[in-house]
């Protein structure tokens, strides 16, 4: 590689490798090497990150201080950047004035079992459209595929139509079961599947392992980050699904968190934005901290499942 | 692809031997008793993603009004002349392509530079990278409310109230929403979006191999252009799938459309479109066939973009 790895194993007895630790030491060395790209484009990276930063931060750091804002402070001009005083009244307000609660279990409910169907029927979809033989699969697969390229606005005509005959709207199957076709997840898993060394999956078959078995034992154990990736989007998806509880609920008592804070602002006009804000925050708590406890294997997974194949 | 798979020999052999020996018809037949548990999953999941837009197509081609029940019977090409010769449909569909394509273009952009920023090594990376992806974990509905009233606001908005800040008490206070509605939207996707191309390009960016790029430098080569023919060769890949998934969902805003303007303003895209004939005005004949016509567009300009695009970057390569 670079000149300080040869010194040092010849300064080394000549019998023992480099460490494990070494080794990374030295690719630190020689990573950093290759940025090195004097002063001037170091400042200007560094204040470039500081921009990006101050453009994606400061109206995040806008919503939470605002939340904590009391409602006369909101108003001030210029603008307040520190709430003085602090208060939590606008979350009091907004588990208050709409029926927070049953907005945040509906989300629950809906968010659960809808993703937990979508990963299990994806799951299997794809294995079968990978690892099973059977005729016309490549066609099915091509089918499910441009399922990816119709707009749920377009669907949500037809699905629509149907509910509303059932009788289902304001039921949580009525929301559930439309939104259960899974054509992304099956597509990812699918690659991720055909990833995976055939000989392998044909040992685990020489040994007697029938199709759940190999699925459960051999297959999904060596495909856990994209497993997680697709889970993750599953979740976040349904998590923020707005148009169709929308169509579908009138009031609280089937209808997600998205829907309820349109209605916090629909009930007090533009002018009271406090709880709002408040509101918002409460929603996207769940969400980050998801994200924060999975996000190194959700972005290896995602890159991994979606490109190879 | 399918090669990928392998069947047992015995699995392969079966075929022929399957009309000689009965022992080897039942253990294809057991064979198919042990895959049967997958195969409801396999056709829920098929009838699921095709059976909506099945009926969606079927109702472009009927005169369906929730208003008018007794109306209801076939009307052949009529829904498709009304999608055509609507004005508010030409204008949805323009409006849906300006969107798509200015926040994709940016938010790559913005998402490649920031993505090269953050490959560098220097304190405080962790942080400063999971605050970038901040941004597209809000919940559409409520991200597209902050942009609304906490930062356009032009009475009490971040951005007047800063210019106040700034330039004291005779500062512009433009009305953001009003003077410029489409790009009041784009920059408040640009925003979720950026992050979500930045975290696909960045893990591109992580797989390149060093030792190459190390190897270039020693023979001379600047940083321009290795970023030109070794870096940007590399990440193309990951630039089509970001581009290719946020264009998927982009295409499909509704949120934000409907939060910031309403629709009003000349911002109603197709999927708003579809929404007021649909829900507001009923007519769910008309709505289908702009749907319809929405898929359609969609699977062409994908197949031509996707293509001029690949081609673009294969000669680049070369």
């Amino acid at each position: 590689m670079s000149a300080p790895a040869i010194v040092g194993t010849i300064d080394e007895p000549p019998t023992a490798p480099p460490s494990r630790r070494e080794r990374r030491a030295d690719q630190n060395r020689s990573e950093s090497s290759s940025h090195n790209r004097g002063p001037l484009m170091t400042t200007a990276g560094y204040v470039g990150m500081t921009v990006a930063l101050l453009i994606v931060a400061v109206p995040l750091f806008w919503i939470i201080i605002t939340s904590f804002k009391e409602r006369g402070d909101i108003y001030v001009r210029p603008a307040q950047w520190w709430p003085n005083p602090a208060t939590t009244e606008n979350y009091h307000d907004v588990t208050t004035r709409i029926p927070f609660s049953n907005y945040f279990r509906n989300s629950l409910i809906i968010t659960g079992v809808t993703s937990t169907v979508k990963i299990v029927l994806g799951v299997i979809s794809a294995y079968a459209l990978s690892l099973l033989r059977f005729p016309g699969r490549g066609i099915v697969f091509l089918v499910v595929i441009a399922a990816l390229m119709v707009p749920n606005q377009i669907t949500v005509i037809s699905n629509y139509a149907l509910v509303a005959q059932l009788g289902w709207r304001n039921t949580y199957q009525g929301i559930i079961i439309p939104l259960a076709g899974v054509a992304f997840g099956t597509f990812l898993m699918r690659n991720q599947f055909l990833s995976l060394p055939g000989e392998i999956i044909e040992a685990a078959r020489l040994d007697g392992a029938g199709p759940l078995k190999l699925l459960w034992k051999v297959v999904l154990p060596m495909s856990w980050p994209t497993l997680v990736a697709f889970s993750l989007i599953t979740v976040v998806n349904e998590w923020n699904e707005y148009l169709w509880p929308f169509l579908m609920s009138d009031d609280e008592r089937v209808a997600p968190l998205p829907v309820g804070l349109t209605q916090l602002q629909n009930n007090d006009g533009v002018t009271n934005w406090g709880p709002v804000m408040a509101g918002t925050v409460l929603a996207m708590v769940p969400i980050l901290v998801l994200f924060l406890v999975l996000q190194r294997q959700m972005i290896k997974g995602l890159t991994a499942g979606a490109l190879k194949g | 692809m399918s090669t990928a798979t392998t069947n047992p020999p015995a699995g392969s052999s079966a075929p022929k031997a399957a009309n000689q020996k009965p022992s080897t018809q039942l253990a294809r037949a057991g064979k198919w008793a042990r895959r049967a548990p997958l195969l409801p999953a396999l056709i829920f999941v098929i009838l699921m993603t095709q059976l909506p837009f099945l009926a969606t197509l079927v109702i472009s081609f009927m005169n369906w009004n929730a208003y008018y029940p007794d109306e209801r019977g076939f009307a052949g090409f009529d829904n498709f002349k009304r999608v055509f010769t609507d004005v508010n449909a030409r204008q949805a569909v323009v409006v849906t392509i300006l969107l798509t394509l200015a926040v994709v273009i940016i938010s790559l952009l913005l998402g490649l530079g920031i993505a090269l920023l953050l490959d560098r090594k220097f304190r405080g990376r962790g942080i400063v990278r999971t605050l970038m992806i901040t941004p597209f974990l809000i919940v559409p509905i409520a991200a597209a409310l902050l942009w609304k009233h906490a930062l356009y606001n032009p009475e009490y908005g971040l951005f007047n109230g800063a210019l106040k800040f700034v330039f004291g008490d005779n500062a512009p206070q433009p009305d953001w929403i009003s003077n410029n509605p489409l790009w009041a939207i784009i920059a408040a996707l640009v925003w979720q979006w950026t992050p979500f191309m930045m975290l696909i390009l960045l893990a591109g960016l992580q797989g390149r191999p060093l030792d190459v790029v190390e190897a270039a430098r020693i023979d001379g080569a600047n940083g321009w252009q290795i970023f030109k023919s070794m870096t940007l060769p590399h990440l193309r890949q990951y630039i089509e799938l970001s581009g290719l998934l946020g264009a998927i969902y982009v295409v499909q805003n509704f949120d934000h459309v409907f939060t910031i303007t309403s629709g009003g303003l000349g911002t109603a895209n197709l999927p708003y479109y579809i929404y007021q004939t649909f829900y507001t005005a009923q007519d769910y004949g008309r709505a289908s066939a702009a749907g319809v016509v929405v898929v359609v567009g969609t699977i062409i300009i994908a197949t031509f973009a996707l293509r001029s695009v690949f081609s673009l970057f294969k000669e680049e390569s070369r």
